[in-house]
């Protein structure tokens, strides 16, 4: 392309809050004068089905998916879904992950006729994707979305890991404004502190592998 | 993004859904009457206008199904009124048998019809191009690439469809719909809602015979100045760069083949369709004139492919033409920018940057081993506990399942892997009907409350009337599920909660001369079980109602009131390994412990149906408390 262009895949399951996380951040775009486009799921899979948006903000990309092996960053809410996307990451890209995964059925129903049956695990997710860069950060994000006061807020916590990113071109309190716009009144307060709690948490992990905003 | 931003004072910028954008540009066009039944990727248009239309002087209805929602939108249309209706492809089906006369008779308030399809298929059972509905109708019909002009395209479509006294389609896809982008917000001018007389002389929208044949010659001499009016059209744009190469596009097809030749690093003609009924067949001839090669991107059936042929052999006859029919694009499944790239490398000989198909072979590799994740049914969903009663009933009965549209359709994916024919909304009596008379199985039909109302009333009717031997089972959870809880008949509210008549369903089935009715809650699986076998048992036509509320509407409900949501645990002292809550049964919120291989239930996602509990012989599964 011929701007500068930050795309981010995101991924996770049915019920996670990706739809919201996507409008926080096109939202911010807007006010901030940011261009930005999203290629959207919504429909059939209501809870527990994989889901994904492309989000890309750039004054002229027009596509509303990101081309295969382009994506800048994959930002999983649940860790089997960045592994089932990771066609779309550049090489040398970043991947920030949630640690927590909800089992598919499928996998466990395996579990029931074998029992050497193991899941896969974050730590499997993280070992296959270091193949393709050397930049996965893994978050613990339910944890931090408890310590934030609701479990819930895991999709913002991810926000605020994703937000140190120097690449990322969306001004940090235009994201704060547009999550205070965009959330419940009465949840404001937990989802700021969900998005500190995150960007804190990747200052001391994911700042050491990949160039993080001063 | 959401309703704030339809609400917004304008002038302004605000990021939003393109079927936001959609609602926002009917308001500021100052609709009057919306109609719509629900449809993925339109769902949220009507949605959107729902919630927001207790704040504007509009009348609303969630429709019975797409057909009825057109023709409310045409009835307010010819009174005077401006109307708005959106569908998903497969609903245009539904509706199409009116959308055919009305391009006939015309109408004289603005009418907007918003048509999306759905290649890949991602929430549809076919992955039908409905554009041949335009010139097959003769109802001009407009495409949209983004957000920000499907917004100004609604707009011009309300005037346009009043100054030819025609409806308008405006046709957009998956991608579009379900895209999101900066939009420009202007001034919203809203006259009061008034009801008009009907000054119109009598059979003024009558057609058939004798007035048909003077509609249909009148309708041609409209198409030709609609087709004028095209060709001059902003609608349409020409991007001359004195390329002897040029693409011609619409709709989702401009964006990618936008940024394939960025990718690629090309940089020829491009003419984007905006009108793809009637086509602007100067414009395209002149456009034409100019080349010595054009590439043809537009998704599913080769429909400007064929016109632009036929076009150039006038127009220009040397140029090259190159689309589906030379092999370098598919008529299957949705584009991207990859696909585009390549088709279109593969004519200019150029590579993208990106080795694709090693790419997707690379990550193919990495994925080795990592399980699917279909839709399922969401924890707490009653359907999962009527299928695994269904199931548990019909044990040693050999029997077909006709299923139909709705949540229940995911019933036939791995690991569930149960159904056995599902073609349209209401198909499942039809159907059921004809496998009755043909097979030595006993045959069961399913249905969703929502579908029973939309398209099931006419076959059911048929089945009493032929006294045709199957079960009919009806599933009711009080909502139309799949497409985000939207009231149906049975609700006593409709669009923006206005009150509304329940329908209750036994009665209208026994309004119809049925008496055979069972009800069963599927929460209460044990009891449930014995009931359906012994209706399954017995000569059809009958019916079971599976009542129980669709979980996510529930727990909304809910939340409203105030309650918390409990959830259930395993005992692991008591946990024997039967696996009887898994197996069958497959709910998200249950797994095995990798360490002890026990069931564990994951407390963020229980909803606590209760229904695992109960299948436990050994009952290790409990109220959750503190913890």
């Amino acid at each position: 392309m011929s701007g500068k262009e930050f795309s981010v895949y995101m991924a996770g399951v049915g019920g996670q809050g990706l739809v919201l996380l996507s409008n926080v951040i096109g939202s911010a775009c807007a006010s901030a004068g940011i261009r930005a486009i999203t290629g959207e799921q919504h429909g059939l899979s209501q809870r527990s089905g994989s889901i994904n948006v492309h989000m890309r903000i750039s004054e002229d990309v027009r596509s509303p998916l990101i081309p295969i092996g382009s994506a800048d960053a994959i930002l999983a809410l649940d860790a089997l879904e960045a592994l089932r996307y990771v066609e779309y990451l550049r090489p040398g890209g970043v991947v920030v992950m949630n640690s927590r995964i909800q089992h598919p059925i499928i996998e466990t129903n395996e579990h029931t006729k074998d029992k050497a049956a193991r899941y896969m695990s974050a730590g499997d997710v993280k070992a296959r994707l270091s193949e393709v860069t050397d930049k996965v950060a893994v978050i613990d994000a339910l944890e931090l979305g408890k310590k934030a006061g609701n479990p819930l807020t895991e999709n913002i916590v991810m926000l605020g890991a994703l937000a140190t990113l120097e690449d990322f071109p969306v001004p940090e309190e235009a994201l704060r404004n547009s999550i205070s716009e965009n959330v419940p009144k009465k949840a404001v307060e937990v989802n700021l502190r969900a998005f500190e709690l995150g960007k804190q948490f990747a200052f001391d992990t994911l700042c050491n592998i990949v160039k993080c905003r001063k | 993004m959401g309703t704030a931003d339809v609400l917004k004072e304008g002038p302004g910028k605000a990021f939003m859904l393109c079927n936001e954008a959609i609602v926002r540009g009917a308001l500021e066009a100052d609709v009057k009457l919306v109609s719509a039944y629900p449809g993925s990727p339109t769902t949220e248009i009507l949605d959107t206008f729902s919630e927001v239309s207790p704040k504007f002087d509009l009348k609303m209805e969630i429709a019975s199904n797409e057909k009825v929602a057109l023709e409310t939108c045409a009835g307010a249309a010819m009174v005077g009124l401006r109307s708005i209706s959106s569908m998903k492809s497969v609903g245009m089906n539904v509706a199409s048998d009116s959308f055919f006369s009305l391009s006939y008779t015309g109408v004289k308030g603005g009418m907007v019809i918003v048509m999306a399809d759905d290649p890949q298929a991602h929430s549809s059972q076919t992955e039908q191009d409905g554009r041949p509905f335009g010139p097959n109708a003769y109802i001009p019909m407009l495409e949209p690439s983004d957000p920000e002009e499907a917004k100004r395209m609604v707009k011009m479509a309300f005037d346009l469809s009043e100054k030819y006294s025609v409806p308008i389609l405006m046709r957009t896809t998956t991608r579009v719909s379900h895209q999101s982008g900066i939009v420009t917000l202007d001034r919203m001018e809203r006259k009061p809602f008034v009801k008009l007389s009907w000054t119109h002389p009598p059979g003024r929208y009558v057609t058939v015979a004798e007035s048909a044949r003077q509609f249909k010659l009148a309708l041609l001499e409209r198409s030709k100045r609609i087709e004028e009016e095209f060709n001059k059209s902003e609608l349409n744009q020409v991007t001359d760069t004195g390329s002897e190469m040029g693409i011609i596009t619409s709709g989702a097809g401009y964006n990618y083949a936008v940024d394939a030749t960025k990718l690629l690093g090309i940089n020829p003609s491009i003419l984007k369709l905006g009108t793809t009924y009637p086509l602007p067949k100067r414009l395209i001839g002149e456009f034409l004139k100019k080349l010595k090669t054009v590439i043809i991107v537009e998704e599913l059936s080769p429909y400007l492919e064929l016109h632009v042929t036929a076009i150039a052999k006038d127009a220009n006859p040397a140029v090259k033409i190159f689309g589906k029919w030379t092999g370098h694009f598919s008529e299957a499944l949705e584009y991207n920018p990859n696909i585009v790239a390549d088709g279109i490398g593969k004519i200019v000989g150029k590579t993208p940057p990106v080795d694709y198909e090693k790419t997707l072979e690379r990550a193919t590799e990495l994925k080795k081993g990592l399980a699917e994740r279909w839709p399922t049914f969401c924890p707490g969903c009653p359907h999962r506990a009527t299928l695994y009663a269904l199931r548990q009933a019909t044990k040693g009965t050999k029997h077909i399942l006709s299923t139909d549209i709705g949540c229940y359709s995911m019933s036939f994916l791995d690991p569930i892997n149960y159904g056995d024919s599902l073609l349209s909304m209401g198909a499942c009596l039809g159907v059921a009907a004809g496998m009755q008379y043909g097979a030595q199985e006993k045959v069961v039909a399913m249905i969703g409350d929502s579908t029973f109302f939309h398209a099931g009333l006419p076959g059911l009717v048929n089945a009493i009337h032929h006294n045709d031997d199957f079960t009919l089972v009806i599933l009711d959870n009080e909502v139309t599920a799949m497409t985000g809880q939207q009231p149906h008949a049975t609700r006593d509210y409709n669009a923006g909660g206005k009150p509304a008549k329940p329908l209750v369903i036994e009665d209208v089935i026994k309004g119809m001369g049925l008496t055979d009715i069972t009800i069963v809650d599927p929460y209460q699986v044990k009891q449930a079980i014995p009931a359906m076998k012994d209706a399954l048992s017995r000569k059809g036509p009958n019916v079971i109602i599976s009542r129980r509320a669709c979980a996510l509407y529930s727990d909304r409900n809910k939340r409203k009131r105030g309650e918390t949501i409990q959830t259930n645990k395993v005992d692991k002292e008591v946990c024997k390994k039967p696996y009887t809550c898994i197996r069958g049964f497959h709910c998200p919120a249950i797994s095995v412990d990798d360490e002890d291989r026990k069931a564990f239930i994951t407390k963020g996602l229980c909803d606590r149906c209760d229904v695992c509990a109960k299948l436990c012989p050994f009952g290790s599964i409990r109220l959750r408390e503190g913890d």
